[in-house]
């Protein structure tokens, strides 16, 4: 009998919280039904959402706002109105970097407010507003490029140091004049792309584990085998070798390790590296571009443009693969008295090349094959699941450090945190241009210039990118252009095949082989190249390094126009 | 005190300094020992977390760089050995003098238009002074 009571009990509370729940979710209800809302949506000039307008609604007159909000990543807004309200109301729409806006609500928007619980207003574009802080994000990010063309700070030195400053000025400032201030912590940490952050770290750790194996040592030698010593054969092989390389492993890290295998083969030959070496780092930037993967700015267009895999291997690998054709005959016709004839073989130097030419770890080499041919599954065929490349790098990084079981501080020291600090301090000084309008002003000089010719855009975007990039570095470059190009894409017909982000990929990278400071791959190889007592020059690199630039490009640029 | 040191950083360039240290070798009877510095600092800007996977890289180049430098005396009929080190140039030169204490130390002179070497020859004089100082090697210059 107890037991039945105590039952009856626990179903008796158990009824009564259910009802009370019940109950609050309908008070709850009720009251959402009860508010009523003003929607609406604010862009800028360019057709992009801004996100945090400050929306209030004012009675006409009044100094208080009656109730406000923010809009949200889609510039969407959803204002809250609680009646009874009596009076003219208009809305004020507020933002840094941006002039007000005031706009009167008709004198029936309260009556239709009452029936009709909602009412949408018309879209809004702000214009932009020029502050002292558009003028120091602008002066910071120049400063930071020059930093880092003139080697003056480390990379990442330079670009931490510049969002931290203007984060500090954004907050120190204020104080002085509310003029300075560019943005808040929160907002700078939105500009940063973590796909691009964690894609780069997850491919890192599968770098460690691959050029551990001896794989590239193994490759060269094997390059040499094939090509008998026939230098004419030799260079193409070698040239393929690092392409390859370059399109699924970053261009530094091939080149760091192609450039002393490469001497080493030289030396035995008895002819000067450097024969080998240009060639080899021109094929680094022209076939690194081919893949989503292969260059950090084409990891920076495709999460930023929403381009996959396959759609860099659709539109851009062929194109690619034809400009390589064109290198390797530029590469056989400007050293062709350097490839001409035999060379003698040094017997000590070919013993030893043949003793390195090993696979010193072939256990993690299968394993790494493994990994990576079904990483490469994922980055083809998971875009049908909407499966982001870096999460596919994180699960082939995790798997194969959880299969081949390696020093785990050894792979955490492996990852380059300098670079990803780097990118991380790049997004915040890019974003800091485009929060203050600078972009968005260069966006529409360019769009004003190119009016709407798809053709002139593309050969704008491809030329542009390429010149510049042989003078300053590419990645910031290509992070400052994005959202310009964003803003060519929706304005410019036909762009929205998204051909000009394939123009700034190809500019931007492959304008790298035209001078030696054009790209991180180039003045790793003229330092090691150093290191063996050939010296690179500028004025070398720039000799050998412009006709290839004109070359490469132009090719792929007919191989864009011909396919879009 | 014996043998005769020549660091050498490969190419065209370290040649003059190979054939005068076998040159003297032939002369003195003494052995060469060829010393290669793998040196960093060109990372500095990019890279730091394959520092050591790429010394070793570089280390195997230098040893190819030894080895022809080696061969190039075996084939005059001269003894050599060679060593690696890494670290700073200058260092690492000091460093070898204190422990082979050589009788002969060979640097090369760079040319008055020869921008990138990485001793000036006002710099290259002082430091003979130092390595005279160190281990009593006559100091040899030849012209790179």
């Amino acid at each position: 009998m107890k037991i039945k009571q105590r039952y009856s009990l626990i179903i008796i509370l158990l009824v009564t919280v259910g009802f009370l729940l019940s109950g609050n979710q309908n008070a709850a209800a009720q009251e959402d039904e009860d508010k009523l809302y003003i929607y609406g949506q604010v862009q800028d000039a360019q057709f992009q959402s801004i996100q945090n307008v400050e929306v209030s609604l004012y009675l006409v007159g009044s100094e208080k706002s009656l109730t406000t909000t923010l809009t949200q990543a889609d510039g969407r807004y959803a204002l809250p109105i609680n009646l009874p309200i009596q009076g003219d109301l208009e809305i004020h729409y507020q933002r840094s970097h941006f002039k007000n806006v005031v706009i009167p609500l008709p004198d029936n928007t309260l009556e239709i407010l009452k029936f009709g619980n909602s009412v949408t207003q018309p879209l809004i574009v702000l214009e932009r507003e020029i502050t002292l802080a558009f003028w120091v994000a602008a002066a910071m990010f120049i400063t930071v490029l020059i930093l880092i063309a003139s080697g003056f700070l480390h990379n990442t030195l330079a670009a931490f140091a510049g969002a931290s400053l203007l984060l500090g000025i954004s907050y120190l400032g204020v104080p002085l004049t509310p003029n300075l201030y560019i943005f808040s912590f929160a907002q700078a940490i939105t500009y940063i792309d973590w796909n691009v952050i964690f894609l780069i770290m997850g491919m890192m750790m599968v770098i460690a584990v691959v050029e551990n194996t001896g794989i590239f040592h193994w490759l060269a030698y094997h390059a040499y085998r094939i090509s008998r010593g026939k230098m004419w054969i030799l260079l193409p092989v070698l040239m393929l070798i690092t392409g390859i390389s370059s399109a699924f492993l970053d261009n530094v890290t091939t080149m760091l390790l192609m450039t002393p295998i490469t001497v080493q083969i030289a030396l035995t030959l008895n002819i000067s590296p450097l024969v080998l070496l240009i060639p080899e780092v021109f094929a680094s930037n022209v076939i690194g571009v081919s893949t989503l993967i292969g260059t950090p700015t084409n990891i920076l267009i495709g999460s930023f443009g929403n381009i996959s895999f396959n759609d860099f291997l659709i539109n851009l690998t062929p194109g690619v693969l034809l400009a390589f054709v064109g290198l390797i005959i530029y590469s056989w016709f400007t050293y062709r008295q350097e490839l001409e004839g035999e060379k003698s073989v040094s017997p000590v130097l070919l013993k030893k090349l043949e003793e390195r030419g090993k696979i010193t770890n072939p256990e993690h080499l299968a394993k790494a094959g493994w990994i990576g041919a079904g990483m490469l599954m994922l980055f083809i065929f998971g875009e049908k699941i909407h499966l982001l490349p870096s999460v596919t790098a994180l699960i082939g990084s995790a798997a194969l450090l959880i299969w081949i079981r390696p020093n785990i501080d050894e792979m955490i020291g492996a990852v380059d945190w300098t670079t990803l600090v780097f990118f991380m301090s790049l997004f915040i000084v890019v974003g800091s241009i485009q929060e203050v309008g600078l972009i968005s002003m260069i966006a529409t000089q360019i769009g004003n210039l190119i009016g709407n010719n798809l053709l002139l855009a593309m050969i704008v975007v491809t030329w542009f990118s390429a010149l510049l990039s042989m003078i300053i570095a590419n990645i910031p470059f290509t992070a400052a252009m994005l959202p310009v190009i964003g803003y060519l894409t929706l304005i410019v017909p036909g762009a929205d095949s998204k051909v000009l982000y394939y123009c700034l990929s190809i500019g931007a990278a492959l304008g790298g082989n035209g001078s030696l400071i054009g790209a991180s791959a180039n003045m790793i190889t003229a330092g090691i190249a150093e290191r063996a007592g050939y010296k690179i020059s500028y004025r070398y690199f720039l000799k050998k390094g412009l006709p290839a630039l004109f070359i490469t490009v132009a090719i792929s640029l007919i191989w864009l126009l011909f396919r879009f | 005190m014996s043998g005769i040191l020549c660091a050498i950083r490969g190419g065209p360039s370290s040649q003059p300094t190979i054939a005068a240290s076998i040159q003297l070798a032939k002369e003195t009877k003494e052995i060469i020992y060829y010393l290669y510095v793998v040196n960093l600092d060109f990372l500095t800007h990019t890279s730091s977390s394959k520092t050591n996977h790429i010394a070793k890289e570089i280390e195997e180049m230098g040893e190819f760089i030894l080895l022809d430098a080696q061969e190039q005396a075996k084939s005059e009929g001269v003894n050599a050995e060679w060593i690696i080190r890494e670290g700073k140039v200058v260092d690492e030169i000091i460093t070898c003098c204190e422990e082979i204490e050589p009788m002969y130390v060979i640097l090369g002179r760079p040319q008055e238009d020869q921008e990138d070497n990485l001793l000036t020859l006002e710099r290259l004089q002082a430091f003979a002074e130092r390595i005279e100082e160190v281990c009593q090697a006559q100091v040899i210059y030849t012209p790179e």
